[in-house]
Protein backbone atom coordinates (compact mmCIF):
# COMPACT_ATOMS: atom_id res chain seq x y z
CA UNK A 1 0.00 0.00 0.00
CA UNK A 2 1.25 3.02 -0.53
CA UNK A 3 2.59 5.23 2.45
CA UNK A 4 0.76 8.24 3.52
CA UNK A 5 2.96 11.12 5.22
CA UNK A 6 0.87 12.89 7.68
CA UNK A 7 1.91 15.90 9.44
CA UNK A 8 0.82 16.69 13.02
CA UNK A 9 0.43 20.52 14.74
CA UNK A 10 2.38 19.86 17.72
CA UNK A 11 1.54 21.14 21.07
CA UNK A 12 -2.38 21.94 22.19
CA UNK A 13 -3.67 19.11 19.69
CA UNK A 14 -1.16 16.72 19.50
CA UNK A 15 -2.20 14.24 22.08
CA UNK A 16 -5.82 14.66 21.03
CA UNK A 17 -4.69 13.81 17.81
CA UNK A 18 -2.39 11.02 18.27
CA UNK A 19 -5.99 9.03 20.37
CA UNK A 20 -7.57 10.10 17.17
CA UNK A 21 -4.61 8.00 15.44
CA UNK A 22 -4.93 5.46 17.48
CA UNK A 23 -8.39 5.20 17.13
CA UNK A 24 -8.32 4.85 13.21
CA UNK A 25 -6.28 2.25 13.21
CA UNK A 26 -2.45 3.41 13.10
CA UNK A 27 -0.29 1.59 16.06
CA UNK A 28 3.17 3.25 17.42
CA UNK A 29 5.14 2.01 20.58
CA UNK A 30 5.06 3.60 23.45
CA UNK A 31 8.71 3.66 23.35
CA UNK A 32 8.97 5.54 19.70
CA UNK A 33 6.19 8.24 20.82
CA UNK A 34 8.75 8.89 23.80
CA UNK A 35 11.43 9.81 21.52
CA UNK A 36 12.27 13.50 20.48
CA UNK A 37 12.14 12.08 16.71
CA UNK A 38 10.35 14.52 14.03
CA UNK A 39 9.47 11.70 12.25
CA UNK A 40 7.56 8.09 13.03
CA UNK A 41 6.08 5.14 11.12
CA UNK A 42 3.53 2.97 12.22
CA UNK A 43 3.46 -0.60 12.91
CA UNK A 44 2.19 -1.28 9.63
CA UNK A 45 4.38 0.93 7.69
CA UNK A 46 1.64 2.54 5.59
CA UNK A 47 1.87 5.92 7.69
CA UNK A 48 4.62 8.50 8.39
CA UNK A 49 3.65 11.03 11.04
CA UNK A 50 5.89 13.99 10.57
CA UNK A 51 5.54 16.95 14.20
CA UNK A 52 6.02 20.45 13.80
CA UNK A 53 5.03 23.92 14.47
CA UNK A 54 1.07 24.32 13.53
CA UNK A 55 1.47 27.21 11.30
CA UNK A 56 4.07 24.48 9.25
CA UNK A 57 1.48 22.18 9.04
CA UNK A 58 -0.36 23.96 6.00
CA UNK A 59 2.95 24.51 4.21
CA UNK A 60 4.45 20.84 4.01
CA UNK A 61 0.60 19.66 2.96
CA UNK A 62 0.24 22.31 0.30
CA UNK A 63 3.97 21.60 -1.12
CA UNK A 64 2.83 18.12 -1.11
CA UNK A 65 5.86 16.87 0.98
CA UNK A 66 2.75 16.02 3.84
CA UNK A 67 -0.05 14.11 2.04
CA UNK A 68 -2.33 15.17 4.62
CA UNK A 69 -1.93 17.18 8.01
CA UNK A 70 -4.02 17.71 11.15
CA UNK A 71 -3.78 21.02 12.22
CA UNK A 72 -6.49 24.12 13.64
CA UNK A 73 -9.03 26.19 11.46
CA UNK A 74 -7.62 29.21 12.55
CA UNK A 75 -4.41 28.49 11.44
CA UNK A 76 -5.91 27.43 8.11
CA UNK A 77 -7.92 30.24 8.13
CA UNK A 78 -5.13 32.40 8.71
CA UNK A 79 -2.51 30.65 6.47
CA UNK A 80 -5.13 31.04 3.47
CA UNK A 81 -3.56 27.84 2.48
CA UNK A 82 -4.45 26.04 -0.90
CA UNK A 83 -5.57 22.66 1.07
CA UNK A 84 -8.32 20.25 0.94
CA UNK A 85 -10.64 20.17 4.24
CA UNK A 86 -12.46 16.94 4.21
CA UNK A 87 -12.90 16.13 7.82
CA UNK A 88 -13.66 18.57 11.07
CA UNK A 89 -12.54 16.82 13.82
CA UNK A 90 -13.97 17.15 17.22
CA UNK A 91 -10.62 17.78 18.60
CA UNK A 92 -9.38 21.35 20.07
CA UNK A 93 -12.76 23.58 20.12
CA UNK A 94 -12.26 26.64 20.81
CA UNK A 95 -12.85 30.16 18.89
CA UNK A 96 -11.39 33.28 17.63
CA UNK A 97 -12.31 36.67 19.25
CA UNK A 98 -12.14 39.99 19.56
CA UNK A 99 -11.34 40.77 23.20
CA UNK A 100 -10.53 44.23 25.10
CA UNK A 101 -10.17 45.61 28.33
CA UNK A 102 -13.31 45.88 30.61
CA UNK A 103 -13.51 49.42 31.26
CA UNK A 104 -12.14 50.23 27.23
CA UNK A 105 -14.86 50.90 25.21
CA UNK A 106 -13.52 50.55 21.39
CA UNK A 107 -14.28 53.41 19.18
CA UNK A 108 -14.52 52.31 15.85
CA UNK A 109 -14.84 55.24 14.38
CA UNK A 110 -11.19 55.95 14.34
CA UNK A 111 -8.36 54.04 13.93
CA UNK A 112 -8.46 50.86 15.68
CA UNK A 113 -5.15 49.50 17.23
CA UNK A 114 -5.42 45.61 17.11
CA UNK A 115 -2.55 43.35 18.32
CA UNK A 116 -2.67 39.49 17.33
CA UNK A 117 -0.90 36.58 16.09
CA UNK A 118 -3.54 36.30 13.17
CA UNK A 119 -3.01 39.82 11.33
CA UNK A 120 -4.91 38.25 8.12
CA UNK A 121 -7.97 36.89 10.16
CA UNK A 122 -7.71 40.72 11.89
CA UNK A 123 -7.44 42.33 8.45
CA UNK A 124 -10.36 40.55 6.90
CA UNK A 125 -12.84 40.88 10.00
CA UNK A 126 -12.22 44.58 10.56
CA UNK A 127 -11.99 45.19 7.01
CA UNK A 128 -15.53 43.45 6.06
CA UNK A 129 -16.99 46.76 8.49
CA UNK A 130 -14.93 49.01 6.70
CA UNK A 131 -12.57 49.81 9.78
CA UNK A 132 -9.52 51.72 9.99
CA UNK A 133 -7.16 49.09 11.76
CA UNK A 134 -3.33 49.27 12.67
CA UNK A 135 -2.42 45.70 12.97
CA UNK A 136 0.50 45.09 15.90
CA UNK A 137 1.40 41.63 15.08
CA UNK A 138 2.77 39.61 17.87
CA UNK A 139 4.04 36.56 18.31
CA UNK A 140 2.71 35.04 22.01
CA UNK A 141 1.10 36.49 25.25
CA UNK A 142 -1.39 38.92 23.29
CA UNK A 143 -3.16 39.84 26.25
CA UNK A 144 -0.66 42.05 27.71
CA UNK A 145 -0.65 44.40 24.36
CA UNK A 146 -4.39 45.09 25.69
CA UNK A 147 -3.59 45.25 29.34
CA UNK A 148 -0.57 47.41 29.12
CA UNK A 149 -2.18 49.74 26.38
CA UNK A 150 -0.31 48.87 23.33
CA UNK A 151 -3.25 47.49 21.56
CA UNK A 152 -7.55 48.95 21.86
CA UNK A 153 -7.94 45.28 21.13
CA UNK A 154 -6.85 41.75 20.29
CA UNK A 155 -7.73 39.26 18.41
CA UNK A 156 -6.78 35.89 19.69
CA UNK A 157 -7.80 32.51 20.25
CA UNK A 158 -10.04 31.16 23.48
CA UNK A 159 -9.89 27.87 24.73
CA UNK A 160 -12.12 28.23 28.11
CA UNK A 161 -11.82 32.10 28.45
CA UNK A 162 -9.97 31.63 31.44
CA UNK A 163 -6.37 33.84 30.55
CA UNK A 164 -8.47 36.73 29.42
CA UNK A 165 -10.86 37.28 32.81
CA UNK A 166 -7.93 36.63 34.92
CA UNK A 167 -6.35 39.66 32.99
CA UNK A 168 -9.29 41.69 32.94
CA UNK A 169 -10.42 40.95 29.66
CA UNK A 170 -13.85 40.66 28.06
CA UNK A 171 -15.07 39.27 24.72
CA UNK A 172 -16.30 41.39 22.16
CA UNK A 173 -17.06 39.46 19.46
CA UNK A 174 -16.69 36.04 17.66
CA UNK A 175 -14.35 36.18 14.61
CA UNK A 176 -14.82 32.55 14.06
CA UNK A 177 -15.12 28.94 15.86
CA UNK A 178 -11.93 26.93 15.73
CA UNK A 179 -11.27 23.31 16.03
CA UNK A 180 -8.95 20.54 14.34
CA UNK A 181 -9.18 19.94 10.73
CA UNK A 182 -8.06 16.85 8.81
CA UNK A 183 -6.06 18.70 5.42
CA UNK A 184 -5.04 17.39 2.32
CA UNK A 185 -2.68 18.27 -0.25
CA UNK A 186 -4.61 18.29 -3.82
CA UNK A 187 -2.46 16.17 -5.68
CA UNK A 188 -2.16 13.38 -2.83
CA UNK A 189 -6.43 13.43 -3.08
CA UNK A 190 -6.05 12.40 -6.71
CA UNK A 191 -2.62 10.07 -6.99
CA UNK A 192 -2.91 8.68 -3.78
CA UNK A 193 -6.63 8.57 -3.88
CA UNK A 194 -7.21 5.19 -2.64
CA UNK A 195 -4.85 5.33 0.54
CA UNK A 196 -6.33 8.78 1.44
CA UNK A 197 -9.95 7.47 1.17
CA UNK A 198 -9.02 4.69 3.12
CA UNK A 199 -7.34 7.11 5.66
CA UNK A 200 -10.32 9.29 5.70
CA UNK A 201 -12.94 6.39 6.31
CA UNK A 202 -11.02 4.89 8.94
CA UNK A 203 -10.86 8.74 10.91
CA UNK A 204 -14.85 9.15 10.32
CA UNK A 205 -15.14 5.43 12.04
CA UNK A 206 -12.84 6.42 14.87
CA UNK A 207 -14.98 9.76 15.42
CA UNK A 208 -18.20 8.16 15.34
CA UNK A 209 -16.89 5.52 18.11
CA UNK A 210 -15.39 8.61 19.98
CA UNK A 211 -18.62 10.44 20.03
CA UNK A 212 -20.56 7.18 21.37
CA UNK A 213 -18.62 6.72 24.21
CA UNK A 214 -19.03 10.54 24.83
CA UNK B 1 29.14 42.65 -6.50
CA UNK B 2 26.63 44.80 -4.62
CA UNK B 3 23.89 43.18 -3.11
CA UNK B 4 20.97 45.45 -5.46
CA UNK B 5 23.06 43.63 -8.57
CA UNK B 6 23.22 40.26 -7.75
CA UNK B 7 20.12 39.56 -6.48
CA UNK B 8 17.17 37.96 -8.03
CA UNK B 9 13.83 38.85 -7.63
CA UNK B 10 11.47 36.85 -6.04
CA UNK B 11 9.92 34.22 -8.15
CA UNK B 12 12.47 34.14 -10.98
CA UNK B 13 14.96 31.83 -11.91
CA UNK B 14 17.72 30.96 -14.90
CA UNK B 15 17.53 27.44 -16.28
CA UNK B 16 21.20 26.05 -16.78
CA UNK B 17 22.84 23.29 -18.38
CA UNK B 18 21.26 19.94 -18.25
CA UNK B 19 17.94 21.55 -16.91
CA UNK B 20 17.64 24.05 -19.81
CA UNK B 21 18.22 20.78 -22.32
CA UNK B 22 15.49 19.42 -20.66
CA UNK B 23 12.76 22.15 -20.62
CA UNK B 24 13.64 22.53 -24.17
CA UNK B 25 13.30 19.28 -25.53
CA UNK B 26 10.15 19.17 -23.60
CA UNK B 27 8.73 22.23 -25.19
CA UNK B 28 9.94 20.83 -28.82
CA UNK B 29 8.28 17.28 -27.99
CA UNK B 30 4.97 19.28 -27.03
CA UNK B 31 4.89 21.56 -30.20
CA UNK B 32 5.71 18.42 -32.78
CA UNK B 33 3.10 16.81 -31.00
CA UNK B 34 1.03 19.88 -31.31
CA UNK B 35 1.73 20.10 -34.75
CA UNK B 36 0.65 16.14 -35.59
CA UNK B 37 -3.03 17.14 -34.11
CA UNK B 38 -2.80 20.21 -37.09
CA UNK B 39 -2.08 22.70 -34.57
CA UNK B 40 -0.42 26.24 -35.96
CA UNK B 41 1.70 27.69 -33.56
CA UNK B 42 0.88 31.64 -32.53
CA UNK B 43 3.30 34.23 -30.72
CA UNK B 44 1.53 36.60 -29.24
CA UNK B 45 2.35 39.84 -27.94
CA UNK B 46 3.99 39.98 -24.36
CA UNK B 47 2.69 43.17 -23.25
CA UNK B 48 -0.95 43.95 -24.24
CA UNK B 49 -3.72 46.15 -22.74
CA UNK B 50 -5.17 45.05 -18.88
CA UNK B 51 -8.45 45.60 -19.63
CA UNK B 52 -7.79 42.42 -22.41
CA UNK B 53 -6.70 40.42 -19.75
CA UNK B 54 -9.54 41.67 -16.99
CA UNK B 55 -12.03 40.81 -20.23
CA UNK B 56 -10.40 37.16 -20.70
CA UNK B 57 -9.66 36.47 -17.20
CA UNK B 58 -11.89 38.21 -15.45
CA UNK B 59 -10.92 40.88 -12.40
CA UNK B 60 -9.87 38.43 -9.49
CA UNK B 61 -6.66 36.94 -12.04
CA UNK B 62 -6.08 39.55 -13.93
CA UNK B 63 -5.14 41.96 -11.11
CA UNK B 64 -1.77 39.72 -10.28
CA UNK B 65 -0.85 41.10 -13.45
CA UNK B 66 2.56 43.02 -13.51
CA UNK B 67 0.69 46.44 -14.81
CA UNK B 68 2.03 50.03 -16.40
CA UNK B 69 0.46 52.66 -18.08
CA UNK B 70 1.27 53.55 -21.76
CA UNK B 71 2.56 56.69 -23.07
CA UNK B 72 -1.16 58.04 -24.04
CA UNK B 73 -2.41 56.66 -20.31
CA UNK B 74 -3.68 53.13 -21.16
CA UNK B 75 -3.04 50.26 -18.79
CA UNK B 76 -0.87 47.77 -19.72
CA UNK B 77 -0.03 44.34 -19.00
CA UNK B 78 2.63 41.99 -19.43
CA UNK B 79 0.90 38.93 -19.99
CA UNK B 80 -0.71 37.12 -17.11
CA UNK B 81 -2.25 34.47 -19.39
CA UNK B 82 -2.01 33.41 -23.57
CA UNK B 83 -5.96 32.08 -23.69
CA UNK B 84 -7.20 35.84 -23.59
CA UNK B 85 -4.50 36.85 -26.35
CA UNK B 86 -5.74 33.36 -28.73
CA UNK B 87 -9.49 34.32 -28.48
CA UNK B 88 -8.63 37.60 -29.31
CA UNK B 89 -7.01 36.93 -32.11
CA UNK B 90 -9.79 33.68 -33.25
CA UNK B 91 -12.04 36.95 -33.12
CA UNK B 92 -10.59 39.59 -34.70
CA UNK B 93 -7.42 38.11 -37.18
CA UNK B 94 -8.98 34.87 -37.62
CA UNK B 95 -12.53 35.89 -38.17
CA UNK B 96 -12.75 35.29 -41.75
CA UNK B 97 -11.21 32.11 -41.27
CA UNK B 98 -13.04 28.72 -41.71
CA UNK B 99 -13.91 27.21 -38.25
CA UNK B 100 -12.76 25.37 -36.46
CA UNK B 101 -9.38 26.92 -35.53
CA UNK B 102 -6.45 25.16 -33.97
CA UNK B 103 -3.69 27.04 -32.47
CA UNK B 104 -0.69 26.15 -30.06
CA UNK B 105 1.70 28.42 -27.96
CA UNK B 106 4.75 27.88 -25.41
CA UNK B 107 4.51 31.58 -24.13
CA UNK B 108 5.97 32.70 -20.78
CA UNK B 109 3.23 34.19 -18.35
CA UNK B 110 4.09 36.42 -15.52
CA UNK B 111 2.17 37.53 -12.33
CA UNK B 112 3.21 39.55 -9.38
CA UNK B 113 1.86 37.06 -7.41
CA UNK B 114 2.31 33.43 -7.65
CA UNK B 115 -0.85 31.52 -7.83
CA UNK B 116 -0.67 29.60 -4.08
CA UNK B 117 2.11 29.29 -1.65
CA UNK B 118 3.71 26.33 -3.06
CA UNK B 119 3.96 27.84 -6.52
CA UNK B 120 6.97 30.37 -5.50
CA UNK B 121 7.36 31.10 -9.55
CA UNK B 122 6.23 34.92 -10.62
CA UNK B 123 7.18 33.75 -14.11
CA UNK B 124 6.24 30.38 -15.72
CA UNK B 125 5.89 28.89 -18.84
CA UNK B 126 2.55 27.84 -20.47
CA UNK B 127 2.23 25.09 -22.95
CA UNK B 128 -1.08 24.26 -24.45
CA UNK B 129 -3.53 24.35 -27.22
CA UNK B 130 -6.89 25.89 -28.09
CA UNK B 131 -9.48 24.49 -30.38
CA UNK B 132 -12.21 27.39 -31.18
CA UNK B 133 -15.67 26.92 -33.33
CA UNK B 134 -16.42 23.63 -32.24
CA UNK B 135 -18.84 22.15 -30.05
CA UNK B 136 -18.60 18.36 -30.58
CA UNK B 137 -17.71 15.88 -27.74
CA UNK B 138 -15.23 15.16 -30.22
CA UNK B 139 -13.56 18.53 -29.76
CA UNK B 140 -13.94 17.58 -26.17
CA UNK B 141 -12.03 14.28 -26.81
CA UNK B 142 -9.41 15.41 -29.02
CA UNK B 143 -8.10 17.75 -26.29
CA UNK B 144 -8.34 14.85 -24.44
CA UNK B 145 -6.30 12.54 -26.59
CA UNK B 146 -3.70 15.19 -27.16
CA UNK B 147 -3.04 15.03 -23.42
CA UNK B 148 -2.84 11.56 -22.88
CA UNK B 149 -0.15 11.38 -25.80
CA UNK B 150 1.68 14.29 -24.31
CA UNK B 151 1.94 12.35 -21.18
CA UNK B 152 2.92 8.90 -23.27
CA UNK B 153 5.60 10.54 -25.11
CA UNK B 154 7.26 12.40 -21.55
CA UNK B 155 6.80 8.81 -19.92
CA UNK B 156 4.07 9.81 -17.04
CA UNK B 157 1.15 7.93 -18.32
CA UNK B 158 1.38 5.54 -15.77
CA UNK B 159 1.55 8.31 -13.40
CA UNK B 160 -0.75 10.01 -13.89
CA UNK B 161 -4.42 11.50 -13.25
CA UNK B 162 -6.44 13.09 -15.34
CA UNK B 163 -9.46 14.66 -13.80
CA UNK B 164 -12.69 15.47 -15.68
CA UNK B 165 -15.58 17.16 -14.27
CA UNK B 166 -18.34 19.81 -15.83
CA UNK B 167 -19.11 22.57 -14.18
CA UNK B 168 -23.25 22.46 -15.19
CA UNK B 169 -23.31 19.53 -12.19
CA UNK B 170 -22.46 22.04 -10.08
CA UNK B 171 -24.50 25.04 -11.78
CA UNK B 172 -27.72 22.99 -11.89
CA UNK B 173 -27.68 22.19 -8.01
CA UNK B 174 -27.04 26.24 -7.27
CA UNK B 175 -29.91 27.00 -9.79
CA UNK B 176 -31.99 24.58 -8.00
CA UNK B 177 -31.01 26.06 -4.59
CA UNK B 178 -31.58 29.92 -6.37
CA UNK B 179 -28.25 31.36 -4.69
CA UNK B 180 -27.41 34.81 -4.30
CA UNK B 181 -23.87 35.18 -5.84
CA UNK B 182 -22.03 35.59 -2.19
CA UNK B 183 -23.87 32.62 -1.13
CA UNK B 184 -23.08 30.57 -4.28
CA UNK B 185 -19.65 31.40 -3.79
CA UNK B 186 -19.21 30.46 -0.19
CA UNK B 187 -21.00 26.69 -1.41
CA UNK B 188 -17.85 27.08 -4.13
CA UNK B 189 -15.51 26.90 -2.01
CA UNK B 190 -16.96 24.54 0.13
CA UNK B 191 -16.95 22.05 -2.45
CA UNK B 192 -13.85 23.02 -3.89
CA UNK B 193 -11.91 22.27 -0.41
CA UNK B 194 -13.94 18.85 0.35
CA UNK B 195 -15.33 20.26 3.14
CA UNK B 196 -18.26 17.91 3.23
CA UNK B 197 -19.32 18.35 6.95
CA UNK B 198 -19.67 22.21 6.68
CA UNK B 199 -21.25 22.02 2.91
CA UNK B 200 -24.07 19.69 4.57
CA UNK B 201 -24.64 22.82 6.97
CA UNK B 202 -24.65 25.17 4.75
CA UNK B 203 -27.24 23.00 2.13
CA UNK B 204 -29.10 22.60 5.32
CA UNK B 205 -29.86 26.05 5.94
CA UNK B 206 -31.10 26.66 2.28
CA UNK B 207 -32.94 23.52 1.05
CA UNK B 208 -34.67 20.54 2.63
CA UNK B 209 -34.25 19.25 -1.11
CA UNK B 210 -32.44 15.50 -1.52
CA UNK B 211 -30.14 16.60 -4.39
CA UNK B 212 -28.19 19.17 -2.40
CA UNK B 213 -27.72 16.94 0.16
CA UNK B 214 -26.77 13.62 -2.13
CA UNK B 215 -24.49 16.37 -3.88
CA UNK B 216 -22.12 17.06 -0.24
CA UNK B 217 -21.41 13.12 -0.46
CA UNK B 218 -20.65 13.21 -3.88
CA UNK B 219 -17.98 15.65 -3.77
CA UNK B 220 -15.44 13.49 -1.60
CA UNK B 221 -15.53 10.94 -4.00
CA UNK B 222 -13.05 10.64 -7.07
CA UNK B 223 -13.49 7.35 -9.28
CA UNK B 224 -14.64 5.95 -12.52
CA UNK B 225 -17.76 4.97 -14.18
CA UNK B 226 -19.34 4.33 -10.57
CA UNK B 227 -18.95 7.86 -9.75
CA UNK B 228 -21.37 9.05 -12.83
CA UNK B 229 -23.54 6.20 -12.20
CA UNK B 230 -23.84 7.29 -8.30
CA UNK B 231 -24.19 10.50 -9.38
CA UNK B 232 -27.27 9.81 -12.12
CA UNK B 233 -29.27 8.14 -9.62
CA UNK B 234 -28.62 11.43 -6.17
CA UNK B 235 -28.92 13.79 -8.74
CA UNK B 236 -32.42 14.64 -11.01
CA UNK B 237 -32.46 18.36 -11.91
CA UNK B 238 -32.39 19.02 -15.60
CA UNK B 239 -29.31 20.99 -15.91
CA UNK B 240 -26.61 18.90 -13.56
CA UNK B 241 -28.33 15.68 -15.61
CA UNK B 242 -26.97 16.62 -19.18
CA UNK B 243 -23.79 17.75 -17.52
CA UNK B 244 -23.66 13.97 -16.32
CA UNK B 245 -24.62 12.97 -20.08
CA UNK B 246 -21.94 14.61 -21.47
CA UNK B 247 -19.55 12.89 -19.07
CA UNK B 248 -20.68 9.68 -19.29
CA UNK B 249 -20.46 9.86 -23.26
CA UNK B 250 -16.91 11.27 -22.82
CA UNK B 251 -16.07 8.35 -20.45
CA UNK B 252 -17.46 5.79 -22.87
CA UNK B 253 -15.39 6.44 -25.15
CA UNK B 254 -11.90 6.94 -22.83
CA UNK B 255 -12.94 3.07 -21.74
CA UNK B 256 -13.19 2.34 -25.60
CA UNK B 257 -9.79 3.72 -26.19
CA UNK B 258 -8.29 1.89 -22.36
CA UNK B 259 -7.52 5.36 -21.59
CA UNK B 260 -9.60 4.92 -18.21
CA UNK B 261 -6.75 4.16 -15.72
CA UNK B 262 -5.35 7.12 -16.63
CA UNK B 263 -8.93 9.44 -15.81
CA UNK B 264 -11.08 9.98 -12.79
CA UNK B 265 -14.15 11.45 -12.57
CA UNK B 266 -14.08 14.40 -9.90
CA UNK B 267 -17.18 16.40 -9.39
CA UNK B 268 -15.50 18.38 -6.56
CA UNK B 269 -13.73 20.35 -9.02
CA UNK B 270 -15.17 23.53 -9.22
CA UNK B 271 -12.10 25.59 -8.91
CA UNK B 272 -12.75 28.18 -11.66
CA UNK B 273 -16.88 27.97 -12.09
CA UNK B 274 -16.87 32.03 -13.89
CA UNK B 275 -14.47 31.30 -16.66
CA UNK B 276 -15.52 27.56 -17.67
CA UNK B 277 -18.89 26.62 -19.18
CA UNK B 278 -19.28 23.22 -19.53
CA UNK B 279 -16.17 20.29 -19.07
CA UNK B 280 -13.07 21.07 -16.96
CA UNK B 281 -10.52 18.83 -15.70
CA UNK B 282 -7.17 19.38 -13.84
CA UNK B 283 -3.72 16.95 -15.00
CA UNK B 284 -1.50 15.49 -11.91
CA UNK B 285 1.42 13.54 -11.88
CA UNK B 286 3.09 12.17 -9.29
CA UNK B 287 6.00 14.01 -8.26
CA UNK B 288 4.34 17.09 -8.43
CA UNK B 289 2.96 18.80 -4.99
CA UNK B 290 0.33 20.81 -7.53
CA UNK B 291 -0.97 19.86 -11.24
CA UNK B 292 0.89 20.55 -13.33
CA UNK B 293 -1.65 21.34 -15.81
CA UNK B 294 -5.86 22.31 -16.85
CA UNK B 295 -8.36 23.29 -18.83
CA UNK B 296 -11.88 23.03 -20.30
CA UNK B 297 -14.28 24.37 -22.51
CA UNK B 298 -14.95 28.07 -22.26
CA UNK B 299 -17.84 29.10 -24.51
CA UNK B 300 -18.16 32.54 -22.81
CA UNK B 301 -14.76 34.15 -23.59
CA UNK B 302 -15.06 34.59 -27.31
CA UNK B 303 -18.02 36.36 -27.05
CA UNK B 304 -16.30 39.33 -24.85
CA UNK B 305 -14.34 40.21 -27.79
CA UNK B 306 -17.45 40.52 -30.10
CA UNK B 307 -17.43 37.12 -31.58
CA UNK B 308 -19.15 34.07 -29.10
CA UNK B 309 -18.26 31.03 -30.36
CA UNK B 310 -17.98 27.25 -28.33
CA UNK B 311 -13.83 26.63 -27.20
CA UNK B 312 -12.29 24.37 -25.57
CA UNK B 313 -8.34 23.88 -24.50
CA UNK B 314 -5.97 23.15 -22.30
CA UNK B 315 -2.76 25.07 -20.91
CA UNK B 316 0.38 22.79 -19.29
CA UNK B 317 3.21 24.32 -16.75
CA UNK B 318 6.18 23.47 -18.73
CA UNK B 319 8.63 24.30 -15.42
CA UNK B 320 6.36 21.78 -13.19
CA UNK B 321 7.35 19.54 -16.23
CA UNK B 322 11.06 20.02 -15.88
CA UNK B 323 10.53 19.74 -12.53
CA UNK B 324 8.75 16.50 -12.69
CA UNK B 325 11.22 14.74 -15.27
CA UNK B 326 14.75 15.85 -13.90
CA UNK B 327 16.42 12.43 -12.63
CA UNK B 328 13.62 10.26 -14.47
CA UNK B 329 14.09 7.54 -17.33
CA UNK B 330 12.82 10.30 -19.93
CA UNK B 331 15.03 12.78 -18.71
CA UNK B 332 18.62 11.19 -18.24
CA UNK B 333 19.29 11.04 -21.71
CA UNK B 334 19.55 14.83 -22.17
CA UNK B 335 21.16 15.04 -18.42
CA UNK B 336 24.47 13.70 -20.18
CA UNK B 337 24.32 16.65 -22.06
CA UNK B 338 26.44 15.74 -25.60
CA UNK B 339 29.83 14.53 -25.96
CA UNK B 340 32.30 16.81 -25.87
CA UNK B 341 34.46 17.83 -28.65
CA UNK B 342 38.09 17.66 -28.49
CA UNK B 343 39.20 21.52 -28.76
CA UNK B 344 39.92 23.31 -32.05
CA UNK B 345 42.99 25.09 -31.81
CA UNK B 346 45.10 26.44 -34.51
CA UNK B 347 48.18 28.71 -35.16
CA UNK B 348 46.27 31.56 -36.50
CA UNK B 349 42.69 32.53 -36.71
CA UNK B 350 42.32 32.17 -39.99
CA UNK B 351 42.75 28.43 -39.67
CA UNK B 352 41.13 27.77 -36.83
CA UNK B 353 37.80 29.34 -38.41
CA UNK B 354 38.19 27.55 -41.48
CA UNK B 355 38.87 24.23 -39.66
CA UNK B 356 35.96 25.45 -37.81
CA UNK B 357 33.68 26.13 -40.19
CA UNK B 358 34.55 23.36 -42.10
CA UNK B 359 33.63 20.79 -38.81
CA UNK B 360 30.49 22.96 -38.77
CA UNK B 361 29.46 22.49 -42.50
CA UNK B 362 29.63 18.41 -41.71
CA UNK B 363 27.30 19.02 -38.64
CA UNK B 364 29.86 18.13 -36.30
CA UNK B 365 30.00 20.11 -32.83
CA UNK B 366 32.75 22.32 -31.95
CA UNK B 367 34.05 23.97 -29.08
CA UNK B 368 37.06 26.92 -30.28
CA UNK B 369 40.15 27.34 -28.04
CA UNK B 370 42.38 29.80 -29.04
CA UNK B 371 45.96 29.50 -28.46
CA UNK B 372 47.52 32.39 -26.32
Amino acid sequence: MTQLTIAIAKGRLQAGALDLLAGAGLSFSAETLASRRLAVTDESGNYRLIFMKPADVPVYVEHGIADCGIVGRDILLESEADVLQPLSLSLGACRLVVATRNDAPINQLGMLRVATKYPRIAARHFGARGVAVDLIELSGSVELASVLGLADCIVDLVETGKTLQENGLVIVEVVADSAARLVVNRSSYQMKADAVGQFIRSLKDALRRQANVD
Amino acid sequence: MSETLSRIPTGMRYYTGSEARLRRAIGNTLISIFDGWSYEELTTPTVDYYSLFEQGMGRSQAHHAFRFSDTDGRMLAIRPDVTSLVARAAATLFSERKRPLRFCYVAPVFRQKPRSHAEWRRESTQIGCELIGSNSSAADMEILAIITEVLECLDLDRNCAITLNDVDVFNGIAEELDLHPEARNEMRELVDTRNAVDLERFLAGHSSAADPQAFAQLIQLTGKRKTLSDARRLITNPRSQSALDRLERLWCVIESLQLADRFEIDLGDVSQLDYYTGLTFKIYVSGAGARVGSGGRYDGLTASFGRAEQAVGFVLDLDALTEVLMGRPYGSDLMQGPVEESPLTAGNLSDLFLAARGKRALGQRVVINPVR
